[in-house]
């Protein structure tokens, strides 16, 4: 089987333009997850020329920078960049070019950060660049010792059996959770545009915000924390207001969708209620919406699931209502490549 | 097909990804081996046909957690856990059990041998059915004799008995076999930690985490560790409230978070009653959708009476004491899913008092119809007479 | 051939308040303008037959009148609904046509304000855009007033479209306002506080998602609060359903050949799939559009019910100023043609007699007993085997022929 290129011809299109303050919504299954449409999203943004991933990471003639930033609440910085590296995309480099930015949701987002210098506020720095100068700042008693005990995390982080690693290269930003309902989210909205901020060296640079399943976040909190859908979007809104346009990854199971019925006022749990509200919101508002399913008569030998793209219930200008809507199924190759093609094509 | 595209994809794979995660020479720490797929290091789950099970990486790649639900009142996850955990003692990995007293440290099947030394006499008497081993093989292992037995093979591992002796020098085994009936007796085995739930006012969750997270990162950079955690949510051993999705969801995202953290060095473990929490409701997906792999084992409903009936000494084909579903691998899914050929197929699990065995299902031929039963038995798996001594 | 209006019509949800129910609030009461004369009485889905065999005459009429109604209600003309509800699903959102409501304002120079609980940028032909991301409602209220002064003048009220993208997360939010009255917060906008202000005819027009779950805890708090969905059907004086056309057709021709109907999107309650609205569907051709089915509120309390439907707006220019709504039953995809049906049978041989015999002639062969049957009840010999005849309606009485 040959090698597939690193965006599959039939989805180019839709990978590449974003128009503008758009919002791409993309939907996974248990079984059928988004991570490879989001590099796909990363390597159409990232590489300039699609055809020639290899190199292709030079500045575009034009000056008009592409540059993301990727936000991730499930999966960590390592699974990212080693996906990437199979597409030709080195996002350590691209980071410290300042055109790509990883904000980590996942390693301290509930748990206290401990003062052991890979958490300093110092390393918040949009690149990695200068938080490479920054790092004598880790022994710095700047930071209260906490009640764990710290000393022997040094040794093992640099330890070469896979120890958290104190100076993570493209790490941006930590997210940590504290708080309740609003205080919460805008503090984690200001970090997000801090990061956001820093990086926006030119008035014209478009910056694509990729958020990889937000949706966590508010299953995660909830009510209790007084943190429901329409605060979850208004959160995603303020975030949109920042950048160019925004992909956004969330769940789009079955029982995150259809237990709570918009109508009658069955039982249905919080969580349930809550993601349908917010998934479905969300669906209103986007430009298009790609959802990821696995196949209905059950696994294929040749078919890793099926993709739908369908218009949002988003405000948009004519251009977009040409959108083609389309159903395409996709094939993972155990390289990484990806095939899509139409149903009876191969 | 399924045989040429893999060798092919192999290739590339190889070739297009310089190891980039692998920082250790993963063949030096025992118990731990690099993935036939790519080469990411592994460790047994304790059952090599669940190894085989998990995406061509014949093993739980480090770094993931397995999430085993059970439908029903069985145990049959459980004792998939204490393989685990029994297999995380021999290779002197460091087990942590969350919410288990300490009599389940117990409980833990004895050592009767490496995987490879069962398959051994397995394959002896089998030795008329060479090509459908090697074929076998190549399909990336069905049941026991699949990769891992081949690649537990490839590397010189005496196969003779007397191995109740788990400090006879000898290269280290990828996984061992392990006899339910009788009781794991260890060095290491006190060096299992029981983390109790403290009560607290909000969460529970966090007082454990912080064990976890200082526990590893107070041990040795070359520790592996093992996170067994028994019966998520069960109300015997949780506290009513943590399951309230602001404390279970943010504990599996954090010790998401804490495997994220130490790649190379911790695996988990999770079962979890789906007879308490329905798949069908939001909080269990969430639960599914925060572990790399996820596995349903829907035992049938008669097979607790074929348990006490059959008995380990008949020489009939066991029957599948229930299906076994794969609705996540780890890896595999990560990256997309739904390639693997192990995906899709209807996967059936015999529990012995030996092993772990998952097989493709099949309706067994009509009743009486002896003769097609004895073909289908013999082609499909080692009869159970088979494995007898 | 008989048109059976109504029961082709596609259900109409059975949750919703009868709108020949709904009392008018005395807020939306006081702005409405008088009924007009000439309106004709509604055309209920529900005829009883004898209505429905004049359907051709019928059909003319609604055409006339309803086709009238919705361009008042859509071009904002009399103020003939203060407040109009779009629900809407992700099946078919409701911007086409809040699109629609802003293009024929900007013809008719009427100010609109948008209050944005959804939409990031300031859309085409919006004088105010208003976000109300993170704003309480009376600062809503607030901005919308200060949004607009009308100028004062002596000559006709001023016109202004007040839109409301989605109102799902205002009902919605986490943390609410105390003080927060739906009815209240609605009727601020189009009866302003303050009575000396010069007055403006506003009309307010608001999308709710429908298929957005409301949420548990406004139940929660006072278990005997009507929904919010029922307070804004009772209150709206208009209520605009969105569908999409192509579904509407599949649906059709589904119950045509008496299959289920089939389901789209969530209803679908398939693992994965939000949106099940594609540009190609199987079997609807380019069956472009958005299918409107309104109900309004008429000021003398009666109801009016009728689909329509909107062509994209890809098929006409933006100045356009003729009415492209059509009747949802006029239209050559939902109502094929008589013309198809009769050439169906021509397929019959062709001969100089009729051979065929409508259903009526049909009837009326069954019903004829034979002179046989009557003989065999003879009352005496000679008594049997008359002729027996019941005049139709259609028979000319002849004295002369009868004597022969």
């Amino acid at each position: 089987m040959p090698s597939q290129p690193p965006l599959p011809p039939l989805l180019a299109p839709y990978l590449s333009t974003q128009p503008e303050s758009s919002l791409t919504l993309v939907s996974s299954i248990l079984g059928a997850t988004s991570n490879w449409l989001v590099l796909r999203f990363l390597h159409a943004a990232l590489s300039n020329s699609s055809n020639n991933a290899s190199i292709g990471l030079e500045d575009s003639p034009d000056g008009k920078k592409k540059k993301v930033v990727f936000v991730s609440f499930l999966r960590g910085w390592e699974f990212w960049k080693a996906e990437a590296k199979r597409l030709g995309l080195d996002l350590t480099r691209l980071a410290g070019k300042q055109q790509f930015a990883y904000v980590d949701g996942l390693s301290e987002l509930f748990t206290t950060p401990k003062p052991t210098g890979n958490t300093l506020p110092t390393l918040s720095t949009g690149s990695p660049a200068p938080a490479r100068t920054t790092l004598p700042l880790r022994s710095q008693p700047g930071a209260v010792p906490g009640r764990t005990p710290a000393p022997a995390s040094s040794p093992i982080g640099q330890g070469s059996t896979g120890g958290p690693s104190i100076s993570e290269p493209g790490i941006a930003k930590k997210l940590n959770f504290a708080g309740q309902g609003l205080t919460a989210l805008d503090k984690l909205e200001r970090d997000i545009s801090t990061v956001i901020a820093k990086f926006k060296t030119a008035e014209d640079d478009e910056i694509l915000l990729i958020i990889d399943q937000p949706d966590f976040l508010l299953a995660s909190t909830g009510p209790s924390y007084a943190i429901g859908a329409t605060e979850m979007m208004d959160w995603v809104t303020g975030l949109q207001q920042a950048v160019h346009a925004t992909v956004l990854t969330l769940a789009a199971d079955s029982p995150l969708l259809h237990n709570a019925p918009a109508a009658s006022n069955q039982m249905a749990t919080p969580v349930e209620s809550e993601h349908a509200a917010f998934a479905i919101g969300l669906a209103h508002r986007a430009q298009s919406v790609m959802q990821l399913r696995t196949l209905e008569t059950g696994a294929a030998r040749d078919v890793s699931g099926v993709l739908r793209i369908s218009r949002g219930g988003g405000w948009s200008t004519g251009a977009e209502e040409n959108l083609d809507e389309k159903e395409l199924l996709f094939y993972i190759q155990r390289d990484g490549g990806v095939r899509v093609f139409g149903r009876g094509e191969s | 097909m399924s045989f040429r595209k893999r060798n092919i994809s192999l290739g590339t794979d190889r070739s297009a990804v310089p190891n980039a995660t692998q920082t250790a020479p993963p063949e030096v720490t025992p118990g731990i081996r690099p993935s036939p797929d790519d080469g990411r290091p592994t460790t047994s789950t304790g059952a090599p046909s669940l190894d085989n099970l998990l995406a061509g990486h014949a093993g739980l790649p480090m770094g993931k957690s397995l999430l085993i639900e059970e439908n029903g009142t069985t145990d049959f996850a459980g004792a998939l856990l204490r393989y685990y955990a029994a297999e995380g003692i021999v290779q002197e990995q460091k087990v942590h059990v969350v919410a288990m007293p300490e009599q389940w440290g117990r409980s833990l099947p004895g050592l009767i041998g490496t995987a490879e030394s069962l398959d051994e006499k397995r394959s002896d008497r089998r030795k008329d059915e060479r090509m459908k081993i090697a074929w076998r093989y190549e399909r990336l292992g069905e049941f026991g004799a699949g990769v891992a037995g081949a690649r537990g093979a490839a590397a010189p591992s005496p196969s003779n008995a007397g191995e109740q002796d788990p400090n006879a020098k000898q290269p280290p085994a990828f996984c061992h076999a392990f006899d339910l009936t009788k009781r794991l007796a260890h060095p290491s085995i006190t060096n299992m930690t029981f983390i109790p739930f403290i009560p607290a006012k909000d969460s529970p969750f966090p007082a454990i985490l912080n064990r976890l997270e200082t526990a590893i990162s107070s041990s040795a950079a070359n520790t592996i560790h093992r996170i067994v955690i028994p019966s998520l949510l069960n109300p015997t051993l949780y506290p009513p409230e943590s399951c309230r999705p602001e404390y279970v969801l943010q504990f599996l995202h954090s010790l998401k978070a804490l495997l994220n953290a130490y790649p190379a060095r911790v695996t988990a473990m999770i079962t979890f009653p789906l007879c308490l929490y329905p798949r069908s409701s939001g909080l269990v997906r969430w639960i599914e959708l925060l572990n790399d792999g996820v596995i349903e084992l829907c035992p049938f409903p008669h097979s607790a009476d074929n348990l006490t009936t059959s008995g380990a000494a008949t020489s009939q084909e066991e029957p599948p004491q229930g299906m076994l579903k794969t609705h996540r691998l780890p890896i595999l899914h990560e990256r997309g899913g739904g390639s693997d050929q192990n995906v899709g197929e209807d996967w059936a699990f015999t529990l012995s008092r030996r092993r772990f065995e998952i097989k493709p299902f099949s309706l067994p031929p009509a009743e009486g119809d002896t003769e097609a039963q004895d073909t289908a038995a013999s082609s499909g798996m080692p009869k159970k007479s088979d494995l007898e001594f | 051939m008989e048109r059976e209006i109504g029961s082709t019509m596609p259900q109409s949800r059975s949750s919703r308040p009868d709108p020949s129910s709904l009392k008018a609030h005395e807020i939306f009461a006081a702005q409405s303008t008088p009924l007009h004369p000439h309106l004709p009485a509604t055309s209920h889905p529900h005829q009883s037959r004898a209505e429905r065999a004049m359907a051709p005459i019928n059909l003319s009429h609604r055409r006339t009148h309803n086709l009238l109604l919705i361009s008042k209600l859509l071009n904002l003309r009399d103020t003939a609904s203060p407040f109009t509800l779009l629900l809407d699903s992700l099946e078919q959102p409701a911007t086409p046509l809040l699109k629609e409501y802003i293009r024929r304002a900007k013809l008719s120079k009427v100010h609109v304000t948008l209050i944005s609980f959804e939409t990031l940028r300031k859309p085409d032909g919006v004088d105010a855009f208003i976000s109300a991301r993170r704003k309480s409602p009376a600062d809503i209220m607030s901005e919308v007033a200060s949004a607009y002064q009308p100028a004062k003048t002596n000559g006709p009220p001023q016109r202004r479209l007040i839109l409301i993208d989605a109102i799902n997360p205002l009902l919605s939010s986490k943390n609410p306002d105390p003080t927060f009255q739906l009815a209240s917060f609605l009727g601020s906008f189009i009866t302003p506080r303050d009575p000396t202000a010069p007055k403006a005819d506003a009309s307010l027009v608001v999308a709710y998602h429908t298929d957005v779950p409301g949420l548990l805890h406004q139940q929660s708090q006072n278990p005997y609060k009507p929904a919010h969905l029922s307070i804004l059907t009772y209150l709206a004086t208009s209520i605009i359903t969105l569908h999409s056309f192509s579904h509407i057709l599949a649906q059709k021709a589904a119950r045509d050949r008496s299959l289920v109907a089939p389901v789209f999107g969530l209803d679908e309650e398939q693992d994965g799939v939000i949106l099940g609205r594609l540009d190609k569907l199987t079997g609807t051709g380019a069956a472009e559009g958005i299918v409107l089915e309104l109900e309004h509120r008429r000021k003398s309390g009666r109801g009016v019910l009728e689909w329509y439907l909107l062509p994209p707006a890809s098929r006409y220019a933006a100045s356009h100023v003729k009415e492209v709504v059509t009747l949802l039953d006029d239209n050559v995809l939902y109502n094929p043609p008589v013309e198809l049906d009769s050439r169906a049978e021509d397929e019959e041989p062709k001969s100089t007699f009729e051979l065929g015999l409508t259903d009526r002639q049909r009837r009326d062969r069954e019903g004829v007993v034979l002179p046989y049957f009557d003989a065999q009840y003879g009352d005496g010999p000679g008594e049997g085997g008359r002729i027996l005849y019941d005049m139709g309606e259609e028979d000319d009485f002849d004295e002369e022929e009868d004597e022969i």
